[in-house]
């Protein structure tokens, strides 16, 4: 196979995997500019895996391994951080029954979403990422994130309690009293 | 997991994550919507678990305008 038959295989296959990619590297780097860095230094890397004939049968997780891996070796070190907070430390009332559901309609600042988002620690936000964005299983999230499914069960649940009672208040003030 | 397990180590948080992803089996799903009109820790535990989800649905940003064909004129360019 030529060179630029490899290039095609490896676009064809791997560019519908781009919403997951950005929406990945997104919850490493705050900045839209160093999100976009490290999606094209994911596929870099990917197709140098690709042309070693290491392919995998799911596109999905595979890629979303290498960009995981690059993040957290990207990001781990640096010296600004965004401040995570331990939600189960909050003092968060659960909402009443049927409550949610019509809360989840209500329209949500876009900011404080993503600030929200920020606040989660960084394995929370990558398993919420992982499973509620791009719909990997819960058995894909664990392969790409190398822990066990237990594991990744927690972490999403925490994460997706965390994010409810972060936006719990944001949603009453947009809904009013 | 099997209605064994489920039954012999409550886990409200984990019970509650499956159930809510959709990766309980027919069985036991039934069975854990049945067990949900009883307990009430794995009943708010789904609520603020529905709740996230949605949230974090809701949290997905679109891919810039201009990036799909900046890495693609990257890996065209990539000979290694």
């Amino acid at each position: 196979m030529t060179l630029r038959e490899d290039h095609e295989e490896f676009l064809h296959a791997t560019l519908g995997s781009m919403d997951l990619v950005y929406n990945l590297a997104r919850r490493f780097a705050d900045r839209v500019e160093d999100t976009e860095d490290l999606v094209q230094e994911t596929y870099l890397a990917a197709f140098r895996a690709w042309r070693d004939h290491r392919r995998p049968r799911r596109v999905d997780p595979w890629i979303a391994t290498i960009c995981l891996n690059l993040g957290r070796s990207r990001y781990r070190t640096r010296e600004r951080r965004p401040i995570e907070v331990r939600i189960e430390d909050r003092d968060f009332r659960a909402p009443e029954v049927g409550e949610p559901e019509l809360a989840a309609e209500a329209t949500m600042d876009r900011e404080a979403l993503h600030q929200a988002m920020w606040r989660l620690p960084e394995e929370q936000r990558v398993a919420l990422t992982l499973v509620d964005l791009a719909g990997l299983s819960t058995a894909e999230a664990a392969l790409a994130m190398g822990t066990p499914r237990g594991t990744v069960l927690s972490r999403l649940h925490r994460g997706r309690r965390g994010l409810a009672a972060l936006l719990w208040a944001e949603v009453r003030e947009v809904e009013g009293p | 997991m099997t209605i064994w397990s489920m039954k012999r180590r409550h886990d409200a948080d984990r019970n509650a994550a499956e159930y809510v992803s959709g990766e309980l089996s027919g069985r036991v799903r039934r069975w854990f919507e049945r067990h949900l009109l009883d307990c009430e820790d794995c009943w708010r535990e789904v609520l603020l678990g529905r709740f996230g989800k949605r949230v974090a649905e809701d949290a997905r940003e679109a891919v810039p305008v201009g990036l799909r064909d900046r890495v693609r004129a990257a890996i065209m360019l990539c000979s290694d």
